[in-house]
């Protein structure tokens, strides 16, 4: 019985590293391809070690301007965090602290901007940068972001969750609510924080469809667009390609490598929304 | 004296602080102030182009400055009349069936394989939540690599396990099921997370009771551990499903911006974004954007009533 067990855990074991290595395989194998000597790269069966021909990225890193997108995304990045984490902070604070007539309604309000699908404000949302003559600037890709119901939902469950005494010992104190906000508030809620955070950046740089539709100056475009591009453009030149896209891959990997912890308590915080 | 000049009376006989320094009023007030910034947002970039949307699909829109008339329907009867608009649907729906039952099978059979706290099993977790990360258009070339009919993996695979090759990518059947493949290794990681977390948080009582009375471990899973975890099953179920209808990025990158041989990956959102940005045609494109939203509107009613029913609450 034992020994059935014991097997049955190196068995396990097995299948959950094979499930693991599957999950890395594409990954590794775009690097493999990037990195190959021209010889193995039209081969069958397909070449699976690393030649390391670093030619290939230098000419891939060349052809375009990397190094403007790569700015693109991260300005977008940013500036979308900056302004969305004031909105939501500012908005959540309200609707939790602050007792006023009405407060469902206005959650209520903006809880509707989650089940609205995103698709529905694409097209009026272009033709509202176009009446604003904001077509091709890196502001368009900003803007609609700039308020987050997911993050002010975030927020106020967080706030929420916070005992009342603290509200009512500063209150005695004759602490006035921007300066509870200030002192109080946001150092408490710095791990929501930076999930929010992170969830933002992550979107930002991963997102293609309002890019694509909002952004035709190379000069303003993040990396994802870039890089469509440079596919519809060279669909053939697989080497490019796949050094490019390890170009626009790894740096997310190597936030996700540091941050994990972050981002995981991020999705399993997302577990705690009921229907 | 006090220098706003007004009576300086002894601390003795002022009347008593109040409790709370804030009155309703200046609370309004701060409230407002502080839903502002969010609303101002939210009115311009979401209410409004929800309003902009339905009044667009009954216009006559093509862009720029060219006049747009009030065509009242026809939009929307063209739209539903389209043969490629109807295959979209059909597209989304056949892409939507394969993703959701796949993500679900897939996430809670390598969550419960997983479910070990050792550094190995970490690693492991990392590893398949790693794809679910990264830039869907970077990864997407990699399995543009993999498809490849003559030098990749895919079809090695299938030469070395005997089976028949594909053109995957090129092939009308087989490009749909491809794009669904990729997208259940894009996105199984991030529910994987959500089901440990959902089963690391179950009582253990009643599964220690379970192993008492002899209960098997396949046994004790279905019984006791699925139905305990079922609102997060729920949880994921909606939200595959709707992010299926909303998938974009994979399909795009896997068909090189084509929308696939005889329009076999064109879902409805890459069908409207191409009617929009491609032929410039908004108006038509709004019509079939308030059909895609109703599909959606739907879908969530009916995943609701299945949920009242199949969902266990404790």
């Amino acid at each position: 019985m034992h020994l059935i067990l014991k097997r049955f855990g190196v068995f396990r074991t097995v299948a959950a590293v094979v499930i693991g290595l599957l999950f890395l395989f594409p990954i590794y194998i775009t690097l493999c391809t990037s990195l190959d000597t021209p010889a193995h790269v039209f081969t069958f069966p397909p070449h699976l070690t690393l030649d390391f021909n670093w030619s290939v990225w230098v000419k891939a890193w060349h052809l375009y301007n990397w190094l403007q997108f790569f700015f693109n995304t991260v300005t977008i990045a940013l500036v979308t965090i900056a302004i969305a984490l004031t909105t939501s902070i500012l908005a959540a604070y309200a609707l939790s602290f602050i007792r006023f007539r009405g407060q469902e309604v206005v959650f209520a309000t903006i809880l509707v901007v989650l089940m609205i699908p995103g698709e529905t404000f694409l097209i009026p949302n272009f033709v509202i940068m176009a009446n604003l003559h904001l077509v091709d600037t890196l502001t368009a890709q900003i803007l609609p972001y700039g308020a987050s119901a997911f993050g002010i939902f975030l927020l106020r469950q967080f706030f929420l969750s916070l005992p009342r005494d603290y509200m009512e010992a500063a209150k005695i104190d004759g602490c006035g609510h921007l300066r509870f906000l200030w002192s109080i508030a946001i150092p408490l809620c710095r791990p929501v924080l930076i999930t929010l955070a992170l969830y933002i950046f992550i979107g930002t740089w991963n997102s293609l469809i309002w890019p694509l539709m909002v952004a035709q100056n190379p000069s303003v475009q993040p990396i994802e667009l870039a890089l469509a591009n440079f596919l519809t453009s060279n669909s053939s030149d697989w080497q490019g390609l796949s050094a490019a896209s390890m170009f626009a891959t790894l740096p997310i990997i190597v936030i996700f490598l540091f941050l994990q912890r972050y981002i995981i308590q991020g999705v399993s915080r997302g577990d705690g929304i009921r229907f | 004296m006090a220098t706003d000049g007004s009576l300086s009376i002894p601390r003795t006989a002022r009347p008593p602080r109040r409790l709370v320094t804030t009155s309703r009023s200046h609370d309004l007030l701060v409230a407002i102030c502080f839903l502002v910034p969010a609303f101002a947002f939210l009115a311009v970039f979401v209410y409004l182009p929800t309003i902009l949307a339905l009044v667009l699909a009954f216009l006559n829109y093509q862009g720029g400055n060219t006049p747009t008339p009030w065509v009242g329907l026809s939009n929307l009867h063209q739209a539903i009349t389209y043969s490629v608009f109807q295959q979209s649907l059909e597209n989304t729906l056949y892409y939507a069936a394969m993703v959701v039952p796949g993500t679900l099978i897939l996430s809670i059979a390598i969550a419960v394989l997983i479910q070990r706290a050792s550094r190995i099993y970490a690693v492991i977790r990392t590893l398949v939540l790693l794809p679910y990360v990264t830039p869907t258009i970077g990864t997407a070339i990699g399995w543009l690599w993999i498809y490849d009919p003559s030098f990749g993996i895919a079809n090695a695979v299938l030469h070395f396990l005997h089976l028949p090759m594909s053109t995957w990518m090129q092939s009308p059947s087989m490009a749909m099921p491809a794009v669904a493949i990729y997208s259940l290794w894009h996105g199984v990681g991030f529910d994987v997370i959500i089901i440990l977390t959902a089963i690391t948080g179950l009582p253990q009582g009643v599964l220690e009771a379970a192993m008492v009375d002899g209960a098997s471990s396949w046994r004790r899973f279905w019984k006791i551990t699925l139905p305990l975890i079922s609102p997060t099953v729920f949880f994921i179920t909606v939200i595959t499903a709707i992010g299926s209808f909303q998938a974009f990025s994979q399909v795009y990158a896997l068909s090189t911006g084509t929308g696939g041989p005889e329009y076999a990956t064109t879902t409805t959102l890459f069908l409207i974004y191409q009617t929009a940005f491609q032929y410039g045609n908004f108006s038509y494109a709004a019509a079939m954007a308030v059909y895609l939203v109703l599909l959606i509107f739907i879908l969530t009613m009916v995943l609701r009533w299945v949920g009242r029913r199949a969902v266990f609450y404790d």
